[in-house]
This record gives C-alpha cells, sequence and structure tokens, in this order.
C-alpha cells in the first residue's frame, strides 16, 4: 500500500470504460450466448494493456485493470462460482433484496418513472442450491496474467486488483442450501478466498469491493440502527474470516452507499457504520464522499480515528452527475481530509467505479483528469 | 425585501414541475384546441396550490412555479413582446441552441444527451428547432398575461398566509436568446430596445409589491458559446458590460430591495469544463443595482467558489442567494451538507445576509424537467432542514 509521502497520491474505485467490441463479448460471455473465446482473449489482453497505460500516462498512481473481464463488479462471480443454478426472477420465491427498498418507501413514484439502471441486465437470478466452490481459476489466472504484463509495460507506482465481498454476493444470490445466513455467508467466505489470495500472491494490492456494508441497510427497510450494525458486523467476520491469510497491508477495503442514481434520501451515516468499517483486516479504506448526501461527512473523521498506519481515500470524484469536478473542489476536499488525519495518509480517490455510471467515456477520463489536477494543488498547499 | 434577521430564509430559483392540467392547455394551445377560460382557472388553482405547497414544505420567499409562462424560462417573451419572428429551421440546419467550447470538446457526450433531451421531451408538441429574427421595434405586448400572473401569485399568498413572494422574468442578454437582429442598425441597438420593453415586466412586478427576480443564465454561458467562435475572454467581458448596462438601464429608479438578480451557468446535465469562473464576472454581476444576487454553488463545477466572497464584498444591505442544492443529480442533498454550505458563507458575508437557495429552476420548460417531482419536493425540505440546523449554529 502507498501512503502520500510528498504529495497526495491518486487512484480509483475500479471500473473504466471499456472498447465497445470487448463490451459486446463480455455481455454475450456473461449471458451465457455465442462469443468467440480466443477473440476475447486476445482483445481483453489489449484492452487492458492500453487502459493500464492510459491511467498512468494520466497520472493516476494505483491503478487497476478496469474490471475489463468482468459484467460488472460482483455480477462477475457468477462465471466464477460454484453451487448455484440461475432462474427467471419471476419464478424465485425465496427472499430477494432490493437495494432500492427503504428509498421507495417515499420516492415510489420516482422509481415507478425511472426504471433503475441496474435492472437491464435481464441476467435472472442466481439461488443457492448447493455447496459452493471456486470454479474461476482460469480467468483469474488470465486476468492476473493481464495486468501483470501491463502494469510492468507502463511502470506503475501501485496496482490493485478489486474483488467482491460475501456480503454483496449475498445480496443477489438468495440461498436455499445453507441452514443460515451465517453459514451462507462464510461459505461464500471460503469459496472466495481462493481469489482474494490469488491476488495478493500475484504481488497486487487486493481491493474488497463492500458495498453492501453502507447499502445492507438500504435494501432492509424495516431494520433499526442497532439491529443493522450486528447484521453487518457478521458479515464482516465473514470478509475477515475470508482475508484471515492476507496481511492488511495488502488489502484495500472500497465502501459505498450502493451508486444507483436514485435519491439516497436514507442512507445509513457513515457514523453509524465507521466502527465497522476499521473492523475489516485491511489497512487502507476507501470511502465514498462526494456525492451530496455523504459529502458532509468529512466531519465523522473530527472523532473518529484511523486505525494505526491505515491510510483514507475518500471519493473526490462522484458519478452521480456528468459534472466535471473543478480541480480546486477537489483540492478543498483533499486538504479537509489532509488536516483530519494527516496528509502522508490521504489519496484521492472517486466515489466509485465511473465506468458505467457516467454518461460517457469522455466524461470518466475528464473526471479522473480533474481529480489529478486537484491532487497536485491540494499538494503545492500542504507541501 | 426580507433579511435572515432571526434565522436563515429559503427560497428557490422559480421555476417547479408544471402539473398535468397546465401542460394539457399548453399543448391545446399549440394545437389550436385552445379553452383560454379552462387554462386561466386552472392558473388560479394550480398556483394556490404550489404556493401553498412551497410554503408548507418550509420555502420562505415563494414563487409561482412559472406556471404563467409557455415555451420555456427565456423563450416565453416571444409571447409577450412584438417584433419577433419565430422562423422554423429545416432538420439538417444548425441548432443555434446547441453550440459552445464544452459541446465540442465532448462532442460524443453532447449527441447522446442531446438524444435523451429529444426522448424526454416527446411529448411536448411545442418543440421545433427554429431560430427567432427581430423584423421590427420591440415593445412590450404581454400586460394580460403578465396581470393574469400577478394576480394569481397575490391571491395565492394571501390565501396561504405568504408574506414574501417574486415572479421571475428574464433579463435582456438572456431573453430571446441566440436572437438574429435584422431590424436595428446595431446588436447594442437592438438589446437596449428589448431593455426598453423588458421594463414594463419589472415595473409592473415590482408596482404590485412582489419581488421580481431577473433571471440571467445567458450572462455566464455565452462565455462558453462565444469561446467556441474564437473570442477571447476580454471580448466576453465586453459583450457582458453591455448587457450589464442594458440591465440597469431597464430597472433604472426601481426599488432595488424588491430586485433579484439570477446568474447560473445554464441547467443541462453536462461536464461544464469551460464555464467562465464567477471569480471573472462578479463585479460585473455585482454591478447590477439589485437587492440580491442568486448564485450558482452547489454543483462540483462551481461549489469551490464560495471561497470568492473571501476577496469580493458584497455591499451593505444586499443579500446573497447562494444555490445550496442541485437540480444536476436525483441524490437529495443531506441537510447537514446544506447547513455546512450555508454557514461558511454565513462567516463570510453575514448570516444576516444569506438566504439558502437552489441552483437553478427544477424544470426549464413547462415540458422539460430536470428531476422527478417527489425529488424535487425532497430537495426543497432538505433545503428547509438544512437551513434549520444552519440557524441553529449560527445562532446558537
Amino acid at each position: 500500500m502507498l501512503y502520500s509521502e510528498d504529495r497526495i497520491l491518486t487512484t480509483h474505485a475500479g471500473s473504466l470504460p471499456r472498447p465497445d467490441d470487448l463490451r459486446k463479448m463480455v455481455v454475450a460471455k456473461a449471458a451465457g450466448e455465442d462469443y468467440d473465446e480466443a477473440e476475447f482473449q486476445s482483445s481483453l489482453r489489449d484492452a487492458v494493456s492500453g487502459v493500464v497505460k492510459q491511467q498512468a500516462d494520466i497520472g493516476i498512481d494505483s491503478v487497476n485493470d478496469g474490471e475489463f473481464s468482468k459484467i460488472n463488479f460482483t455480477n462477475y462471480v457468477r462465471e466464477r462460482l460454484g453451487g448455484f443454478e440461475k432462474r427467471n426472477a419471476q419464478d424465485v420465491t425465496t427472499y430477494q433484496l432490493d437495494m432500492t427498498s427503504r428509498d421507495r418507501v417515499k420516492f415510489q413514484g420516482y422509481f415507478e418513472a425511472i426504471p433503475p439502471r441496474y435492472t437491464r441486465s435481464n441476467m435472472g437470478v442466481a439461488v443457492c442450491t448447493g455447496p459452493l466452490t471456486y470454479i474461476g481459476e482460469d480467468q483469474l489466472k488470465a486476468d492476473l496474467a493481464n495486468f501483470k504484463a501491463a502494469s510492468e509495460a507502463a511502470g506503475v507506482t501501485e496496482a490493485y486488483l478489486p474483488a467482491n465481498t460475501p456480503g454483496t454476493i449475498e445480496h443477489w444470490m438468495p440461498n436455499e442450501h445453507y441452514r443460515s445466513d451465517e453459514e451462507f455467508v462464510f461459505a461464500i467466505a471460503d469459496a472466495m478466498r481462493v481469489e482474494y489470495e490469488a491476488i495478493v500472491d500475484a504481488g497486487f494490492l487486493l481491493q474488497i469491493d463492500d458495498p453492501d456494508l453502507p447499502d445492507g441497510w438500504n435494501c432492509l427497510p424495516e431494520m433499526g440502527v442497532k439491529e443493522y450494525q450486528k447484521y453487518a458486523q457478521m458479515r464482516v467476520e465473514a470478509l475477515n474470516h475470508g482475508l484471515r491469510n492476507i496481511d492488511p497491508e495488502k488489502v484495500r477495503l472500497h465502501v459505498c452507499w450502493g451508486s444507483f442514481h436514485g435519491p439516497h434520501y436514507d442512507d445509513i451515516a457513515l457514523a453509524d457504520i465507521i466502527d465497522i468499517i476499521f473492523s475489516v483486516r485491511a489497512l487502507s479504506f476507501s470511502i465514498e464522499a462526494s456525492n451530496p448526501c455523504h459529502e458532509h461527512e468529512w466531519n465523522v473523521f473530527e472523532t473518529a480515528k484511523l486505525p494505526d498506519g491505515a491510510t483514507l481515500i475518500p471519493g473526490v470524484i462522484g458519478h452521480c452527475s456528468d459534472f466535471i469536478e473543478h480541480p480546486d473542489l477537489v483540492a478543498e476536499r483533499l486538504i479537509r481530509y489532509a488536516e483530519l488525519v494527516g496528509k502522508e495518509n490521504v489519496l484521492a480517490g472517486t466515489d466509485c467505479g465511473l465506468g458505467n455510471r457516467v454518461g460517457h467515456e469522455s466524461i470518466c477520463w475528464a473526471k479522473l483528469e480533474s481529480m489529478v489536477e486537484g491532487a497536485r494543488r491540494a499538494s503545492a498547499k500542504l507541501w | 425585501m426580507k433579511h435572515s434577521t432571526t434565522r436563515i430564509l429559503t427560497t428557490h430559483v422559480g421555476s417547479l414541475i408544471r402539473p398535468q392540467e397546465i401542460k394539457d392547455h399548453l399543448l391545446a394551445k399549440i394545437s389550436g384546441d385552445y379553452d383560454k377560460d379552462g387554462h386561466g382557472a386552472a392558473l388560479i388553482r394550480t398556483v394556490a396550490g404550489i404556493v401553498a405547497k412551497q410554503s408548507d414544505a418550509g420555502i420562505d420567499v415563494v414563487s409561482d412555479g412559472e406556471f404563467g409562462k409557455g415555451i420555456s424560462w427565456s423563450q416565453y417573451m416571444i409571447e409577450r413582446l412584438s417584433g419577433f419572428e419565430r422562423r422554423e429551421l429545416s432538420e439538417g440546419a444548425a441548432d443555434p441552441y446547441a453550440s459552445g467550447e464544452d459541446r465540442q470538446r465532448f462532442a460524443e457526450f453532447y449527441k447522446e444527451m442531446d438524444e435523451a433531451d429529444r426522448r424526454a421531451s416527446r411529448s411536448d408538441g411545442g418543440v421545433v428547432k427554429a431560430e427567432t429574427v427581430c423584423t421590427g421595434p420591440i415593445t412590450y405586448t404581454g400586460q394580460a398575461d403578465l396581470q393574469r400572473d400577478i394576480d394569481n401569485m397575490k391571491a395565492a399568498m394571501e390565501a396561504a398566509d405568504v408574506a414574501e413572494g417574486f415572479l421571475p422574468v428574464a433579463a435582456p442578454a438572456s431573453a430571446i436568446p441566440d436572437r438574429r437582429n435584422e431590424y436595428y442598425s446595431t446588436d447594442e441597438e437592438c438589446v437596449f430596445a428589448l431593455a426598453d420593453a423588458m421594463r414594463t415586466e419589472y415595473k409592473t412586478i415590482t408596482d404590485a409589491g412582489l419581488l421580481v427576480q431577473i433571471d440571467d443564465a445567458r450572462a455566464a454561458v455565452t462565455y462558453d458559446r462565444m469561446l467556441s467562435r474564437g473570442a477571447s475572454k476580454a471580448d466576453f467581458l465586453t459583450w457582458l458590460a453591455m448587457h450589464m448596462e442594458a440591465l440597469n438601464h431597464a430597472i433604472k429608479g426601481l426599488d432595488e430591495t424588491l430586485i433579484r438578480y439570477h446568474v447560473c451557468w445554464g441547467s443541462w446535465p453536462g461536464p461544464h469544463t469551460t464555464d467562465v469562473a464567477f471569480r471573472d464576472i462578479a463585479d460585473l454581476v455585482l454591478s447590477i443595482n439589485a437587492g440580491a444576487y442568486v448564485i450558482e454553488g452547489a454543483n462540483p463545477r462551481h461549489e469551490h467558489e464560495w471561497r470568492v466572497w473571501e476577496d469580493v464584498k458584497l455591499a451593505d444591505g444586499k443579500v446573497l442567494i447562494p444555490g445550496v442544492i442541485s437540480h444536476a443529480t436525483n441524490i437529495v442533498e443531506h441537510p447537514e451538507l446544506v447547513a455546512q454550505r450555508i454557514c461558511r458563507l454565513a462567516a463570510l458575508v453575514g448570516r444576516e445576509n444569506v438566504i439558502a437557495s437552489t441552483d437553478c429552476g427544477f424544470a426549464q420548460t413547462p415540458f422539460h424537467q430536470r428531476t422527478h417531482e417527489t425529488i424535487q419536493w425532497a430537495k426543497l425540505e432538505a433545503l428547509a432542514a438544512g437551513a434549520e440546523i444552519a440557524s441553529k449554529e449560527l445562532w446558537a
């Protein structure tokens, strides 16, 4: 992991815009439709090489592979886990969670008028019907090899790869096999451990994408804060079980409140979950912080203390609008955090993956460039 | 004009999402099957409703939602002025509205945005690609519509027991934007003739005891347009100074404590990378003889500009009405964020001189809204809740 020793370093939360031809093949593959595997692997290799170089060229210090092989940050695990079957949504009677449940209490009309984008994929529901196993070694190996070659060629400062959490996988996979929620999420953790350890063994920083830690709250509108904290704590214990063999210095945790473009009127407050976030076996914490329902929460760090040796990566660029953040706004946000937790412990990040969440790929890159320029301006003031 | 003497007051920029019945009457007007009396009755009823609803949501200084206007916040003047002709453009002709440096930089993004916009306003019926040309002397002819809007607003305020309200109007720089002049010998002459005519609207509103809010997005947006045509910042500032002079000419002698001046950078949800910096135009904006300045400040391209008030002085007795709520995202601002934005400005210009507001209207035309109606109201409620938190801190 990196510290901002002589300037504010930069990174981002995950997905980046991918070339059209590759995207079409990724979508076909995820949907179980025909695609040319050799052509896919070759396009993927070239695209990863290009996107790593592009990140390095614009001045991103900690880069990733843009999540190019994955249909998205969570559903990719359907291609990597065994023990579930795919069913049509209307045939699933097992309890299903909806990330917009809490917002729907007040904004039913909004959700009826504007169907959320994330339901478009028509991928059916994955239902756990047997023991979960990791079966994604082939694509995982290809991802590691592609990223290794690309990051070495580009000479990057730090290379990270994201992987999904037990809690998020649980959100989208009703369980008909395991006897309890606890047994289920720990089984997910055991299966995903293969991926976590392989990423670290390959020499990369592991980013755990953990939107479920806050957005389980949105899925479970009947819960109060205390009950939810217990719910989230158990999911973190399962995650830590999956991370048990990994040095926390090799792990970055990314938390956001589910990046859907809805009102987020009743998201759980960061203050209510910050201790749970810090109980994850990680030493670097990437937290959504720039959108208007969470921007004020920089003040949580007036009292909450970062774990010793930990770094904070606040989102200083958001995906909720296509306005490009002004570099002076980015700098102002970074300085605010630097004053609270120490400049060497702050890296600039994004609220969530920008790849599919902003209007066009040109917006994504302009936002990242603005982040780099903002970090430069903040550094000039802080050093 | 009220100041925030005992707590932070709240307002917004004016345009609110129109009820379906108002849209139906406007569509009927376009198609020729117009029920004027029915439209008039619907306006009385819906303006009364929207004023009461704003008050219930905790908004202190309310508007009529611009329910009485057709076409858009700036083009409505075509229906209230003589001397202009609207000429339909062929499908292939360049759209005078769709220009600017940001559009050139992000051409593919804007292509997709325009397509989505067209889909969103398909039910419009009134949207045609057209240019507006000045072909004769400009005079104000909108007295009847204007008086109707004033009467509706005053009746609604009385019924809802609301003490202060405003009617939004367009500034000379923004009224019928992208117009072409074929009649006056210079563009400047045309602008001053327009200002003379618009004065009737401004004066009638203040004479009626209502606040007038003069909307001037084009004061800022024109920089981006001129840049794409090869002009320099100095050229733009010359252009702006002339238009500021025209506006001051139009409001000469009117009670400035009844005038709010609104500047934003155009409310479209694009990257806005070539917006002119507020710092570059602050002096000219503040040269307008208004009692209050309503300035966009909650979107990520302009949020940092609160710091401009560290150096720029708000004249004694004037009010700053910053945007602390944005129309550019469906995410509802947290009241704590609203309070933070208010408090940092109150520390710079004085708490009694800050009234909390939105960045821009929620519907730029009767048929084009920026958010869903449920989001609009949640945002206005968040504005009021944030102002309450800020008031507790500032009057602690």
